[in-house]
């Protein structure tokens, strides 16, 4: 019953307002939500889509960036966009975001000489707009709502060990106007509704950092780990220090590579890739409230909840397999197999029914595009993109 | 309530014509935003919105600055009504490196120029419709003053100055700073019966006596004395090295001025032209010949030439004459190992253990595949083994000298840890094995490589190359690396020649580092930069260090990478480059001076190899390249007939069809391998033609 009746509100809001309307709507909503078994939510069976969805995802070793449209018409690719500039290079199309008003995508490109970039390009009709060259390896990347700027991780993928930084542009130039010192190999990188807060991990530092998206600068640090009863808050707020990463030379254990959008419920969801693991973070009392074990193997590598903060979805990148956590009693509910090898990114629809998740794929194979019903955590399409899908976004929903 | 709600919301962007500044929105309202913003006021209640901001004001508005001067913004919200707001602000700059700004307005100045301080602040933190004109935001431009010019200084002249002669003048001015500024000099004379300035900045000495030359700039003069001569030549002596020449050949003229007694005029200024006329039957030929001003000729067209010097009044000349070089040569197909299903990289061919002759081929963008090629038939080339490694991309295949084990690049690779692959190719017919696999601190994808002796230098992350001792290929271990400490800087290539590495780095050009060879006390452990060759337009993405047979000059090859028009590598339509080879010599000192350059128009270089004094280039859509770099090398090859050969390899069952996308060559026993990006391996051979000249050109 409360689940048909967020549906029903959903469904309304959604055709109505807007999805800030939707989301203020299901966050009054979500503490009775959140109390629904968890066999409820995923009773549901898949039913055909009645709108159009498009998502726009990169293929990370074909240099090429796919518009996918999923609806009553099955699942297709609408248009294959060549991007980077060196074609016999490979130039690594990694992270991607929409603007907040759904007329402008943007692209973080790994690769350069030796600087990665970022590249603007107007949605639909996918036009080159501008482009800023950032740091090593930019990566993840989320624009404020409220501010328009722009905030990209620049990964490092591959270099030194060293601390990294988040470059922070203003879309409208395209001029890169902050870098912000984080931690090494940061990933990840969602904002807060209000977009004054930017959430981000430093893979190799074992911590999740808080961006005050204003003041270019970190406002909260928190180290991960695998004890939740262990109080990590006593973290917070301390001062980076030297080339350890402030973590005194210890090697990572948790490895997150993802940090979620605080739910209404005011959670960030952060990846434990190291330690197989999805970690919940109190944002109020900055603290881990919860740890949630993957199983040995899977190693959790990029996640989304939904709007009202009831559902995750992971992808398990090394378990080939995507998980369905119900936030409520933190329980997977479903742990369906994916159809290729090396899941990575996902995205949730504007009305929370459907997940797009990407395959990388091995060598020559090509990526692929899944999509999920999430009431029903069951797979109802796949697609084949370029090779090492990777990054992905949720670009609009239309009738 | 709520309709006045939205309208101030979504209505005010609006910018103040008077000081201060104050905000305008990014973007029109929409339909939707006001819809949006009605019904979030429905569900939030309108009480907080109802402060909503409307207006930023900022003061000063703009600001005029010196270097290293701080000034304040303050900055102030207001809603609609113009009640001031508590709400936050944030303060960036367009050109950080030039002005900053911290969060709280504190504005300070680094470097002269107009810049741009932007001030912005978020209309509603809460709202998460999609819309743009998320934020109010005002722009105040930075005028940073340049500092006073305070020092000009004019180029040394000649310790001879004589009447009648004419020479160039050049000065160089600093700011206050100590920063070198290129103001617009105003020169003057203080005798211009002496000597006077023309407008171009050349000085010009009308006769004896002394004057003053200044610079001025702002408020700042430079000034040189100098003393003129009454002008003792009376003729110039003009001798070549050769009278008769083929195109491309360098002649070296030498100019002296004499005086009446046949004694040299020192420091005499001289300047060389040289006029042409070409055989009758090659009709406006354009530019046939050119003289540098070392004295340095070249007849790019046969033809009579002549070489002019003046100086003084006085005149020379000389004629030389320039017949075609006639080095062309035909083409022949001899075999190909074709690869139609993926893209081919590059290649290596060697003399096998076994005497058997052999080639490794990689591959692009596929899936990590390398396949060995028995080439001891180079008319019937044919797969003895193919290996597949964890890679999308195979970007280089190199062999060891002893021939006893190959190494291939990966990038690409499923966990992200790229490195390279060692593999036993002792015996490629009777299979090829991996000996190694080797990741360590390579994980941003090696994608060149190079095997020196019982070393392998690979690339790390286009950031740097570590050297690896691979005594026992099976076990590798690194020895050493070398990085550049320059601001942004590549690294594309390495090849090594006789203990000296030479990497390719885009815009640093081509450095030379001593791992062993080079005398400054380098060692794979303990690599010694011994410098660069660096040029203009930063694309340098292979050299191929060359000492010529014929002049046993040090030269270095640097070929170009760049792709400035549409490309689509799985498309239908042929692809095009640009760039070319550029020709440096390497001096003692270590450093190289570019002398020539090779370029193919509307195409552009890819890799190099050099033997017996020819280039073989691949040159992407221009195909394979044969030229003869025999003797000196002056100015543009392409022109003066030193193209032996080119060759472009269509196959139409290519993996794009037709579309020649030459890779890389290697000259092997009396044949020219390489590889096509969409064909695979090619074997050719040179064979004379019925008539060498080149085509279309006259007899």
């Amino acid at each position: 019953m409360k689940n048909a009746l967020t549906n029903t509100l959903k469904n309304a809001s959604t055709n109505l307002v807007s999805l800030s309307v939707r989301r203020a709507v299901t966050a009054a909503l979500t503490a009775l939500a959140v109390a629904a078994p968890a066999a409820a939510a995923f009773a549901a069976a898949p039913e055909a889509p009645t709108r159009n969805y498009f998502v726009y995802v990169c293929a990370e070793s074909d240099d090429t960036v796919h518009l996918i449209r999923f609806g009553p018409g099955g699942l297709e690719e609408v248009e294959k966009i060549t991007v980077g500039s060196f074609p016999t290079e490979t130039e690594g199309p990694h992270g991607i975001r929409i603007s907040p008003d759904g007329r402008h995508w943007y692209l973080s490109i790994a690769h350069g000489m030796p600087f990665g970039s970022l590249h603007k390009y107007e949605t639909g009709t996918n036009e080159w707009l501008g482009d800023a060259t950032l740091g090593m390896f930019p990566a993840t990347m989320d624009i404020s709502p409220s501010t328009g700027l722009l905030y990209v991780v620049n990964f490092n993928l591959h270099g030194d060990m060293v601390p990294s930084t988040i470059s922070v542009v203003e879309t409208g130039t395209m001029i890169e106007v902050a870098t912000i010192d984080t931690g090494v190999m940061p990933h990840g990188a969602r904002a807060d509704r209000s977009g004054g807060r930017i959430y981000s991990v430093n893979m190799m530092d074992d911590e999740l950092v808080e961006v005050d998206a204003t003041r270019f600068e970190i406002a909260r640090r928190l180290a991960l780990g695998t004890d939740p009863a262990m109080d990590h808050s006593a973290h917070a707020g301390m001062a980076h220090g030297g080339d350890s990463g402030g973590m005194d030379m210890k090697m990572p254990t948790v490895k997150p590579t993802w940090a979620t959008s605080p739910t209404p419920a005011g959670k960030v969801y952060v990846a434990g890739n190291g330690d197989s693991a999805i970690y919940e973070v109190d944002v109020a009392d900055w603290r881990i409230s919860r740890r949630f074990d993957a199983g040995p193997g899977e190693n959790p590598y990029n996640l989304e909840a939904t709007s009202d903060g009831r559902l995750l979805v992971a992808t398990y990148k090394s378990g080939n397999k995507v998980g369905f956590w119900n936030l409520a009693d933190g329980e997977a509910v479903a742990v369906p197999e994916t159809t290729r090898r090396v899941p990575h990114g996902v995205v949730v629809s504007d009305d929370d029914r459907y997940a797009f998740v990407t395959l990388e794929g091995i060598g020559g194979e090509p990526g692929t595009v899944e999509v999920y019903d999430i009431e029903a955590a069951e797979r109802v399409a796949d697609i084949a993109v370029g090779k090492q899908a990777g990054g992905i976004a949720f670009w609009k929903g239309e009738p | 309530m709520l309709l006045h709600l939205a309208s101030r919301s979504f209505s005010a962007g609006r910018r103040r014509p008077s000081r201060p500044a104050s905000s305008r929105s990014l973007r029109p309202a929409t339909p939707a935003a006001l819809v949006a913003g009605i019904a979030a006021a429905l569900l939030l209640g309108g009480a907080a919105a109802a402060q909503e901001p409307a207006e930023l004001l900022v003061e000063p508005s703009s600001l005029t600055l010196e270097v290293g001067e701080t000034a304040q913004l303050s900055a102030t919200v207001k809603d609609g009504d113009g009640n001031e707001l508590e709400h936050p602000v944030l303060f960036f700059s367009r050109a950080r490196r030039f002005v900053g700004v911290n969060p709280a307005g504190l504005v300070e100045a680094h470097r002269p120029g107009e810049h741009t301080l932007v001030a912005m602040s978020p209309r509603d933190p809460e709202a998460m419709d999609r819309r743009a004109d998320i934020a109010l935001m005002v722009e105040i431009p930075v005028t940073v003053a340049f500092p006073p010019l305070e020092r000009i200084s004019v180029a040394p002249l000649p310790a001879n100055l004589y009447a009648g002669t004419s020479l160039p003048l050049s000065a160089m001015a600093e700011d206050a700073t100590g920063a070198e500024r290129k103001p617009d000099f105003a020169w003057e004379s203080s005798d211009p019966g002496v000597a006077s300035v023309t407008e171009h900045g050349m000085l010009v000495l009308h006769g004896e006596g002394r004057a003053t030359i200044t610079a001025r700039a702002e408020s700042v003069r430079g000034e040189v004395a100098l003393s003129v001569r009454a002008n003792p030549a009376a003729r110039l002596e003009l001798t070549a090295d050769e009278d008769e020449a083929r195109t491309g050949d360098v002649v070296w003229f030498r100019a002296r001025a004499l005086d009446e007694s046949g004694s040299e005029v020192p420091d005499f200024p001289l300047q060389f032209a040289a006029f042409t006329r070409t055989p009758d039957n090659l009709v406006a030929p354009g530019a046939a010949a050119f003289v540098e001003p070392d004295g340095a000729f070249v007849a790019e067209r046969p033809g009579l030439h002549t070489v002019v010097v003046t100086g003084g009044g006085l005149t020379a000349r000389r004629a030389v004459r320039a017949t075609p070089r006639n080095v062309r040569k035909d083409w022949e197909i001899v075999g190909r190992g074709p690869v139609r299903d993926r893209h081919t990289s590059d290649l290596w061919v060697w003399e096998g253990l076994d005497g058997r002759d052999y080639a490794i081929t990689g591959t692009w963008g596929a899936d990590g595949h390398a396949y060995f090629w028995d080439v001891s038939d180079p008319a019937s080339i044919h797969l003895v083994d193919t290996v597949r490694v964890d890679a999308r991309t195979v970007n280089d295949v190199k062999v060891s000298p002893d021939g006893r084990f190959a190494v291939i690049s990966r990038e690409g690779a499923s966990n992200r840890k790229n490195g390279l692959v060692i593999l036993d190719v002792a015996n490629p017919t009777d299979g090829v094995r991996i000996l190694a696999r080797y990741d360590d601190e390579l994980s941003g994808g090696v994608h060149n490589v190079f095997v020196a002796e019982e070393h392998i230098l690979a690339l790390s992350a286009g950031r740097r190359y570590d050297i690896l001792n691979a005594e026992d290929p099976a076990n590798p271990y690194r020895v050493g690396r070398f990085e550049l400490d320059t601001p942004g800087h590549g690294i594309h290539d390495v090849w090594v020649k006789d203990g000296v590495a030479w990497s390719s780095n885009w815009t640093d050009g081509v450095v030379a580092v001593d791992i062993g060879g080079g005398g400054k006390g380098g060692a794979p452990n303990n690599p010694v930069m011994m410098g660069s060759f660096r040029y203009p337009n930063g694309w340098n993405h292979a050299g191929f260090p060359y000492r010529s047979e014929s002049t046993g000059k040090m030269l270095i090859f640097a070929g170009d990478e760049n792709f400035p028009f549409s490309f689509e590598p799985e498309g239908d339509l042929p692809d095009r480059a640009a760039g070319w080879v550029h020709i440096g010599e390497w001096d003692d000192s270590g450093e190289g001076r570019e002398v020539a350059r090779y370029q193919v128009p509307e195409a552009g270089s890819h890799n190099i190899w050099v033997e017996d004094d020819i280039l073989y280039v691949g040159y992407y859509n221009g195909g394979l390249r044969v030229v003869d770099v025999s003797g000196e090398l002056r100015g543009d090859l392409y022109q003066q007939g030193r193209e032996i050969a080119f060759f472009e390899p269509a196959d139409p069952e290519g993996y794009k069809k037709n579309a020649p996308f030459v890779w890389g060559p290697q000259p092997f026993k009396e044949h020219i391998f390489f590889t096509d990006w969409n064909s695979g391996l090619w074997a050719v051979k040179l064979v004379d033609p019925e008539t060498p000249r080149n085509m279309g050109e006259p007899n």
